[in-house]
């Protein structure tokens, strides 16, 4: 939604439209002579890219996130799609972070339009804070957010959802029972499809029925540690704290083919590709200042099934020629029968470059040629 | 079908053709060993795809059989049963009982002819080679130690095996250091060579005993077997090109000085003490008929070693990685070891008195 509402505010004339956020760049809205500007429609729209987000009024139409393009046309034809802006989202959410850090500094990154503030030293009475911070946003970006004041990340990550759009909600422990437990346990985060499932097979749904299930027949069905987490978060017990830093443990880039590849006939496209992939992951980590001790790749094949495969490096690297090779020598390893979807590649065991690009100490090697 | 044989009989022959089995594979049957019993002789027979160990054990059995049963499990029960006990093997269907005195296991099996049995190479000319298993052993030992792990060159994980003329020569190197040794052969060959994988190399030394007895190597295209004793080991080769080893061996390094292997062994291990945990330098400097092992960390602790040598070559000031030089003279078999250098930049070069074939080539670190 936050990319809906970016693109929003630059395209008032959209408020109210079903407008979705995906697909190529052709999709640009165009001025006209008369100053009069022309959308791309969604039925006219032909590829296999994905919804990145959707307004509400699209989502009335049943158009979500994660939806491929061609599908969502056929749901709402004439709803507009307009090319994701990633310059103007990146924008405006360190715009809407900095106007939280101002208010509050002690703020964890979750994403680009997410964020956890620990509020634990701020005596203001919780509503008025919330309310603070709302206004902050909005006189900073013009967009609104919504809130939740809980006791812990995970009652304050669930509670944001309660009052969307432009929320504000409070939580405290007394208010488990009666606002968190008639929901769905998909609404945990730590909770997916999978889980649910397999929760609903022992005939748990809701949050309430969770938190009183039988401890010995959650541990027969998820094993101890996740029984255990279960229980705890469906009593709204959570002890994470609000990290303001943490070391990223990979980059990584992919990307999805226009049309599936195939190793041998698209031997020349997929090498540019694969090339271009390990130059751009390169840039990443030159630009988070880090050295990389394992290069990996990941290959989703035309029937959906992927595979990964990765190499540890006897000293880490950092220019994309060594990515290259490294991630070539793992593509060798992989089964490539099938056309290709999707190629990724990652890098890991991640380590600051200050230690590994000025090692005091450096070994020579011998000189074969 | 079922079979009778001694317990000490199999245990080490078994547990020879074991250690080869990987314990995460992909085809089940690759943690299975073939077992074959007929006319009084038992194969037990072992793979990982990459190599194979064959080993031909003559026994009065009194009976045949043929499956492939869980390597490890077969070894654990042979290992923990009394010394001398009578083992039955009988197979029913899908499963082989394996009874002893009072106990009984009852394991699966997967057939025989399942099994992915290495085969040797057919229609293509081997060279063959013959060596007293004591010679080949001393010539691996000497030289595995320098090959690279797991390194993207792939074709560094393993020993270059060169057979050119009457010379036997076996080098190993991850980049930095190079291990070379050479010994002669009774016949005169043309040139070959071909790259050992790290994994055979190190099966070989396990297997290979300190006698005269011969092994006989058969060089095929891609493919090596080594026969010797009841054993055949089958191997594929690394495809790749070996670097060019004649390049980094210097000769003329002027400044040299011997020195009593122990004695300078230990010192590096104490001195080691306090390198830096993860370059693991040390710092060897040379003076007039005096050899100083200086080592630092990162928490600025120091340890320093004197050794009193004969030298009246250039002073020298020049860091090393102080695991190389430990390995090199853990390897050696002499009692005095020569050191030799240019300068502080070039290669330091580590021979022995009683084998003027052997070379060890390390570069330096800058520290």
């Amino acid at each position: 939604m936050f990319f809906a509402g970016v693109e929003l505010l630059h395209y008032p004339q959209l408020k109210g439209l079903p407008v979705v956020v995906g697909g190529r760049s052709i999709d640009m809205p165009r001025q006209l002579a008369d100053g009069r500007w022309q959308f791309a429609r969604l039925g006219d729209y032909a590829g296999r890219g994905v919804v990145t987000t959707s307004t509400y009024e699209a989502r009335a139409l049943g158009v979500f996130s994660a939806m491929g393009l061609m599908k969502a046309a056929a749901k709402a034809p004439d709803a507009i799609i307009l090319p994701a802006n990633f310059d103007a989202y990146r924008h405006y959410s360190r715009l809407f972070k900095q106007a939280v850090r101002d208010i509050a500094p002690h703020v964890e990154d979750r994403g680009i339009d997410e964020i956890y503030i620990d509020l634990t030293d701020h005596t203001e009475p919780s509503q008025a804070l919330a309310q603070r911070l709302k206004d902050a946003v909005y006189s900073a970006t013009g967009l609104t957010c919504s809130i939740c004041i809980a006791p812990n990340k995970l009652l304050a990550k669930i509670g944001s959802d309660l009052d969307k759009p432009d929320g504000l909600t409070l939580l405290d422990e007394s208010s488990l029972q009666s606002r968190i437990w008639p929901l769905s346990v998909s609404k945990i985060n730590g909770i997916g499809p999978k889980a649910v499932a397999k929760l609903a097979t022992i005939d748990i749904h809701t949050i309430a029925e969770l938190a009183q299930a039988e401890v010995g027949l959650l541990q027969s069905t998820f094993g101890r540690s996740y029984a255990a987490w279960l229980l705890n978060v469906s009593n709204g017990q959570d002890n994470r704290p609000v990290t303001t830093y943490s070391e990223p443990k990979s980059i990584s880039r992919e990307t999805t083919f226009e049309r599936d590849l195939h190793v041998r006939h698209d031997r020349a496209r997929l090498g540019e590709i694969f090339t271009s992939l390990c130059e751009r992951v390169a840039q990443d980590l030159k630009a988070k200042r880090y050295m990389a001790g394992t290069v990996g790749i990941k290959l989703r094949y035309q029937d959906f099934t992927s595979v990964t495969r990765d190499l540890t490096l006897p000293s880490p690297i950092s220019d994309a020629a060594a990515i290259r090779k490294a991630a070539g020598e793992c593509l060798k390893r992989a089964p490539l029968t099938k056309k290709i979807r999707l190629l990724g590649v990652k890098l890991s065991q991640l380590m600051p470059m200050e230690d590994s690009e000025n090692p005091t100490q450096k070994q020579a090697p011998l000189p074969f040629e | 079908m079922n079979i009778k044989i001694n317990r000490d009989t199999l245990l080490k022959p078994l547990s020879s053709v074991t250690s080869i089995v990987e314990r995460r594979h992909t085809l089940p049957i690759l943690s299975n060993l073939l077992l074959e019993a007929k006319d009084e002789k038992i194969v037990l027979t072992a793979t990982d795809l990459e190599m194979q160990i064959s080993l031909a054990l003559q026994t009065p059995v009194g009976g045949e059989l043929s499956t492939t049963i869980s390597a490890k499990k077969l070894l654990d029960i042979c290992r923990s049963l009394p010394e001398n006990a009578e083992i039955t093997m009988a197979t029913a269907e899908s499963r082989i009982q394996v009874k002893t005195g009072k106990s009984r296991f009852n394991l699966q099996t997967l057939p025989a002819a399942d099994y992915p049995v290495m085969t040797k190479a057919t229609g293509t000319t081997y060279t063959v080679v013959s060596i007293d298993q004591k010679s080949l052993k001393r010539l691996f030992k000497q030289v595995e130690f320098a090959m690279a792990q797991q390194d993207i060159r792939y074709y560094l994980n393993g020993l270059l095996f060169e057979v050119n003329g009457n010379r036997l020569n076996v080098v190993g190197t991850d980049g930095h250091r190079l291990s070379f040794t050479s010994t002669e052969l009774a016949q005169t060959y043309e040139k070959q060579e071909l790259i050992l994988p790290r994994k055979t190399v190190i099966e070989l030394i396990k297997l290979l005993d300190d006698s005269e007895e011969e092994v006989t190597i058969e060089i095929a295209s891609g493919q090596v077997n080594f026969s010797f004793g009841d054993i055949k080991l089958i191997s594929k080769v690394i495809d790749g090109k070996f670097p060019d080893y004649t390049r980094v061996i210097p000769v003329g390094h002027k400044n040299s000085f011997n020195v009593d292997r122990m004695t300078i062994l230990l010192a590096m291990q104490r001195a080691s003490i306090l390198s830096n945990e993860k370059y693991r330098g040390i710092r060897m400097v040379l003076g007039s008929d005096s050899l100083r092992l200086i080592s630092t960390n990162s928490e600025q602790e120091e340890a320093e070693e004197e050794l009193e040598i004969a030298y009246g070559g250039d002073s020298l000031d020049i860091g090393f990685n102080v695991t190389y030089m430990i390995d090199v003279l853990n390897n050696v078999n002499c009692d005095t070891v020569t050191f030799s250098f240019a300068d502080a930049n070039s290669s330091c070069l580590v021979t022995v008195a009683d084998d003027e074939t052997y070379k060890y080539v390390v570069m330096p670190m800058r520290i």
